[in-house]
């Protein structure tokens, strides 16, 4: 197993890429930090101290209260972008990226692709491992300077001088482990399992096999998402077949800037109208052709309200794109100049024909 | 320190949105011209009509423009895998079969809303259909993705247009203007016409001047000829190859 590991910061910090290189904390009042800048970490912040705490050790810090929601839409575009350099790529928020290389050809050009990837989507240049386990390649990505890579043959040499609050352990164990004289990885390698366990329970056995470099976690492999849906619920329920036409159009419009952001097309659709009377009605088309912006979208949504005919008024609209097109070769084929094929000409003219009719397309036959 | 910080803006907007999401003034290719072998192709000033542009056909009836686009029409079913016709109503396809057009690769659809027009021209430009002819209007909001669909796959798209709307003129990028000068008779028979295509606006090249079309009603391999030119490539418009046309 061969592990690549890019460190960029927190995707909080990433949020916002005009305050690099100045010191940033992010969190909110009364809260723990969630994310320090490099500059700011100096002064001797840390996530997960109290923000008062913080705001003592670094008063010209600029504090930025902290959006998951934005952080997580830059984790699914990281995630998105390496998503075909590796076979098993995991991103957490606090801006780790791993990419397991197992079996890749040429993991070199891999490595050099994410690391140009990471840098154009976060601006900075990553700090790159290279080493048999998520857990060292993590610490040697630390270890490296920012747009290089530090390479470990052996985990568990490489290890054995850092320090045991790497271990991820809770304050409390890592003072246990102070008392008991275990302040290097090397050190809490060189006993067994069994007898950290009994002084810090299954973190403790766990602690022992990352420091001995066994990597006992494996990476939790990102998947595109296969499934989206967006819904509205009507305060009153809805008569007005504008309205639900209007609310389906602002719904396709949220669901098609989702695909945008994911680079990817719907190829099944489903539409569910849920009746004053809590029934529901619903249906349902594959599509040859993926559907990715709002036009296409509400052309076959919009097409089925206007000859639809509920048996009751309308409580909730739903529309749901249960089967994605994989992320990645939907926008290659969208931004490639000069792609169009046979196939693909076929494929619109058949949409077309879902669309407006099969009269609609008509080949003569030129005698 | 400000282009370093522009690069990187372009590179996120290009990671985001895809490769062709921005483009480089200098970086643009200029417009690819398909040689249509009709009199038109010295009037665009790239020596055809342009690959990935609308070009617009105006005037009033009978003034010779669907003659030649049927031409054009014919000439394109020959050299790509799809050629295809919007049609908004009333487009005869048999009146194609004097131009001896390959029917494997004619498409035609009827698009009896202009809606439907807007949608399918769209699609078809962005699937890379090779030749697409507009027999009607196009609503504005589908200009947009036609044109950048048309863009992206190199589609040559004509459009036939008595008196074309401002948004359509605006979104062609060669527009050429048909005038009819005068019926030609013979032995008291009406043949055909004369008709003078001026070109009246030309985004690809510096636009070039005007045509005297002849264009022979007769069935059989009569041909659209030049009768005369004037403009500044006037000089380069000797050896013009005639192209078939049809009883309209």
């Amino acid at each position: 197993m061969r592990v690549c590991c890019g460190l960029i910061g927190h995707f909080e910090l990433a949020r916002r890429p005009d305050l690099y290189g100045t010191p940033v904390i992010v969190g909110r009042w009364d809260e723990h930090v969630v994310a320090a800048s490099e500059e700011a970490q100096a002064s001797g912040v840390l996530p997960g101290m109290a923000l008062r705490q913080a705001e003592h050790l670094c008063p010209q810090a600029t504090f930025v209260l902290p959006d998951e929601e934005a952080a997580a839409r830059i984790r699914e575009l990281v995630s998105a972008a390496l998503y075909d350099l590796a076979p098993v790529v995991e991103v957490r928020d606090e801006g780790i990226a791993w990419l397991d290389l197992s079996g890749v050809m040429n993991p070199g050009q891999s490595i050099r692709a994410a690391r140009h990837r990471l840098l154009k989507a976060i601006g900075r240049e990553p700090r790159l491992g290279l080493a048999p386990g998520p857990f060292s390649a993590r610490l040697a990505a630390a270890r490296a300077r920012p747009g290089r890579l530090l390479r470990v043959a052996d985990a568990r040499e490489f290890l054995a001088p850092l320090p045991s609050r790497e271990l991820p352990l809770d304050v409390e164990q890592r003072e246990r482990l102070d008392l008991l004289g275990l302040r290097t990885l090397g050190a809490v390698a060189a006993i067994g399992p069994r007898e950290l366990e009994s002084q810090l329970g299954r973190d403790g056995r766990h602690a022992v096999l990352l420091a001995r470099g066994f990597e006992p976690d494996p990476l939790e492999a990102w998947r595109p998402p296969l499934f989206t849906s967006a819904h509205r619920q009507f305060g009153e329920p809805v008569e007005d077949r504008e309205a639900l036409l209007f609310v389906a159009r602002a719904l396709c419009s949220d669901l098609a800037d989702e695909l945008g952001l994911r680079g990817a097309g719907a190829k099944y659709l489903r539409v569910r109208l849920v009746l004053e009377s809590t029934e529901s009605e619903q249906r349902e088309s594959l599509v040859r052709h993926p559907l990715s912006s709002t036009a296409e979208l509400f052309g076959l949504v919009g097409s089925w309200i206007k000859e639809w005919q509920p048996r009751a008024p309308i409580a909730e609209l739903w529309i749901e794109l249960p089967v994605l097109e994989a992320a990645g070769r939907r926008q290659l084929r969208l931004w490639a100049g000069g792609d169009g094929s046979s196939e693909e000409v076929i494929a619109a003219l058949e949409r077309i024909q879902e669309r407006f009719g099969h009269d609609v397309v008509w080949k003569p036959k030129l005698a | 320190m400000q282009a370093q910080k522009l690069e990187v803006a372009i590179d996120s907007i290009r990671v985001r949105f895809g490769s062709q999401a921005l483009t480089r003034a200098a970086e643009l290719q200029p417009p690819q011209p398909w040689m249509s072998g009709t009199p038109v192709d010295h009037l665009t000033g790239i020596g055809g009509l342009p690959r990935g542009r609308l070009s617009l056909f105006t005037g009033s009836g009978t003034s010779g423009k669907l003659t030649l686009a049927l031409a054009l029409l014919a000439s394109a079913t020959r050299e790509f895998a799809h050629a295809v016709v919007i049609d908004g109503g009333g487009f005869d396809p048999w009146t194609l079969t004097s131009f001896s057009p390959e029917p494997g690769a004619l498409t035609i659809v009827r698009a009896p809303a202009p809606e439907i027009a807007g949608e399918a021209a769209a699609t078809l430009a962005r699937a890379g259909v090779g030749f697409l002819l507009l027999m009607s209007e196009i609503p504005e909001h589908w200009l947009g993705p036609l044109e950048s669909g048309a863009n992206r796959s190199g589609t040559v798209v004509v459009g036939v247009i008595e008196t074309p709307s401002r948004a359509l003129a605006h979104a062609s990028s060669f527009s050429l203007g048909f005038t009819r000068s005068e019926w030609v008779w013979e032995r008291g028979q009406l043949v055909g016409l004369r008709a003078l295509a001026r070109c009246v606006k030309n985004r690809v090249a510096p636009p070039v001047g005007e045509t005297e079309l002849e264009i022979c009603y007769r069935l059989g391999a009569q041909s659209v000829k030049e009768a005369s030119l004037w403009g500044p490539h006037a000089e380069g418009m000797g050896g013009v190859e005639p192209c078939a046309s049809a009883v309209v």
